[in-house]
């Protein structure tokens, strides 16, 4: 059992828990510090500690209701946190909404990936920031098809045709183009809600391989919530686990393996069903 | 009408990446067929080709010009009406209130020049100014408040027909205007022969081109499709929303005038126009726009409605008994709608329409 009060693991000690230097902030671009959340008698996120550096690739782990949802609705400016403080760039960050954390440049790609259907793929990738003619309100739809192509390109999506519906793409090509929307967006934190969620392998493949192209160019950091380990291991540089609504683990993926990573999640299963039992016998006797 | 029809295709095949000798070499009979295909408008451009075709060789006044005379008023104003209902359609919601609109404005533009004083024309700018509060009215119900369209709709339907008879105390009147000799105002708004061709066919045009090539259009299909995805994508859902049902009372508002100059009488009889309110939305679902939103053409809400006149005029030139004329029409719709979807699944296979 890792202890969670060593969130730190193998980082450099200038990463000290609790008390931030000023001097650390400088290469995390994200710093969440002693967020809680209750949602009426439900503790969702109880002393949550967690740090993005530059880009750095952050797999968030933790059980279904261990909170990692809710910390990431925080982030993105969903909800907002009872306690505790986000500092981004070494600046305090307390997003007032979803626009407010976009424009400050950390976006989300949701699960159900907001996608329009029924809109080309180069009108999904522009949805909200169009090209126009400008004294005119027409569409320029060529020079938007040629930047789609070359932002495309440039992160390694292969889509064939960029004027078809994405409601004809496939499910791994639907999350590229998310993906990419949020990237040239020029969001610089981009935060996965379980972007392989439903996907095949050769999709999940191209997922990833996407995510290592972004962590190549270095300009993005990313948040991915996944459920794979092995995934994990293979796609992240760090990994943290919540569990009980604080961080139980927080080590770089080389130093972990999927043993340690699900004996945390084994143990600490069976702890609560011991408890549970005691608490039955208890209240049997 | 077809090279109008083409125009918002060119969103889908050609582009960048399209072959441009393709576009200087004649293309073949072939060639345009699966073009006709390929455009959303394609099956009920072949359909109306058809039906209209036939009359041509089965009566011998269908092709001439006294008859294309008697067959614009069949059309022009449906096509007008349903191109407002279109916006509406691709949100996905529907707008009943249309026959109130168009019975409401012409009383409204009545009682302004006659009670009140105002001039034709700002009578006409008044009278539609409150079509379009009635259409935030309805805008606001339906996006803000998020009251099924179709209930509030009916709602408004009943309410401004119910203040048009109360307002008319159910008697009709003489349209200013409208009255012979008919001067200019008259003959551009309504009375003269082609008048509501021209602004059938100029609104047509220009809420095809806001529809295919302004965010204003982008947005509207975006909200049809996915209006959580475009909320989340930071589209201002409601505003678009409200903006469409105004524009969509604004048509029939001004149909209803444009009518009542022509019959040079405002009838204050909830019948026709209610009639006419579903011969608007049967044009605009022949022509391709789905009821359940995302997608739709005002383009092909035009050909829709010639398709409608087409079919009565043709009827009744082949001596088809009057009591026979809405059974004929409904079988043909059932008809053109099932050839339409049929069409629309070999479009949907088609490649390189968007």
């Amino acid at each position: 059992m890792v202890d969670p009060d060593e969130p730190n693991g193998a980082i450099p000690a200038a990463e000290a828990p609790d008390v931030v230097a000023p001097a650390s902030a400088s290469d995390d671009v994200l710093r969440v510090e002693h967020i809680a959340k209750r949602f009426g008698p439900v503790t969702a996120l109880r002393d949550v500690n967690l740090h993005l550096k530059k880009g750095e690739v952050l797999g968030l782990l933790g059980d279904n209701g261990a909170g990692k949802s809710t910390l990431i609705k925080i982030i993105s400016g969903f909800q907002k946190q009872d306690s505790g403080n986000m500092l981004l760039r070494g600046q305090p960050y307390a997003p007032k909404s979803v626009d407010d954390a976009r424009a400050q440049g950390i976006d989300t790609v949701y699960q159900d990936l907001a996608l329009i259907d029924e809109l080309s793929v180069y009108h999904n990738l522009f949805l909200r920031r169009e090209r126009v003619f400008k004294p005119l309100p027409l569409l320029a739809n060529r020079q938007m098809k040629r930047e789609a192509r070359t932002a495309l390109d440039e992160i390694g999506i292969n889509i064939p045709k960029i004027d078809v519906a994405v409601a004809r793409l496939s499910g791994g090509q639907r999350q590229a183009i998310a993906v990419a929307r949020t990237v040239n967006s020029d969001a610089d934190i981009i935060l996965l809600d379980e972007p392989l969620a439903a996907m095949g392998a050769k999709e999940g493949a191209q997922i990833l391989d996407l995510v290592a192209r972004l962590k190549q160019e270095g300009k993005v950091s990313i948040i991915m919530i996944l459920h794979n380990y092995v995934h994990v291991l293979q796609a992240c540089d760090r990994v943290s686990m919540i569990q009980d609504g604080v961080i139980a683990l927080d080590k770089p993926t080389a130093e972990t393996s999927v043993e340690e990573l699900t004996d945390i999640v084994v143990n600490e299963y069976r702890r609560a069903r011991e408890e549970a039992h005691a608490e039955a016998a208890q209240q049997g006797g | 009408m077809a090279s109008v029809a083409s125009d918002p295709a060119s969103t889908g095949p050609g582009g960048p990446e399209g072959p441009a000798q393709s576009r200087r070499a004649l293309p073949s009979w072939r060639e345009i067929g699966s073009r006709l295909v390929a455009l959303r408008e394609g099956s009920i451009i072949v359909i109306t080709l058809v039906v209209a075709i036939y009359f041509s060789v089965n009566t011998s006044s269908f092709l001439t010009g006294g008859n294309l005379e008697t067959l614009l008023p069949y059309f022009a104003p449906f096509a007008i009406l349903a191109a407002g209902e279109v916006f509406v359609m691709i949100l996905g919601e529907i707008d009943l209130s249309i026959a109130g609109m168009y019975l409401f404005a012409p009383i409204i533009y009545y009682k302004l020049n006659t009670s009140v004083g105002l001039s034709l024309g700002l009578s006409l700018i008044g009278a539609l100014l409150i079509c379009l509060a009635v259409g935030a009215v309805n805008g606001v119900f339906v996006s803000v408040l998020g009251i099924n369209s179709f209930v509030t709709t009916l709602g408004t339907l009943f309410t401004f027909e119910g203040l048009s008879l109360i307002i008319s105390k159910g008697t009709p009147v003489a349209t200013p205007g409208g009255q012979v000799p008919v001067g200019t105002f008259g003959k551009v708004f309504g009375a003269g022969t082609y008048s509501e061709l021209i602004w059938a066919i100029g609104i047509v045009v220009l809420l095809q081109i806001v529809l295919t090539f302004t965010r204003w259009g982008l947005y509207t299909v975006a909200i049809g499709s996915n209006k959580l995805g475009a909320a989340e994508a930071g589209v201002r859902v409601n505003l678009v929303m409200i903006r469409n049902f105004m524009l969509c009372a604004l048509t029939a508002g001004l149909v209803g005038i444009f009518e009542a100059i022509r019959a040079q009488t405002v009838q204050p009889n909830p019948a026709g126009p209610n009639e006419i309110l579903f011969f608007a939305v049967a044009a605009a679902v022949i022509g391709g726009t789905l009821l359940t939103g995302g997608s739709g053409t005002v383009v092909g809400a035009l050909i829709g409605a010639l398709f409608l006149g087409i079919l009565k005029d043709g009827l009744i030139l082949q001596g088809v008994q009057a009591n026979y004329l809405l059974f004929y029409t409904g079988l043909a719709v059932i008809v053109a709608m099932t050839a339409n979807v049929f069409v629309g699944r070999a479009r949907r296979g088609h490649t390189g329409s968007g």
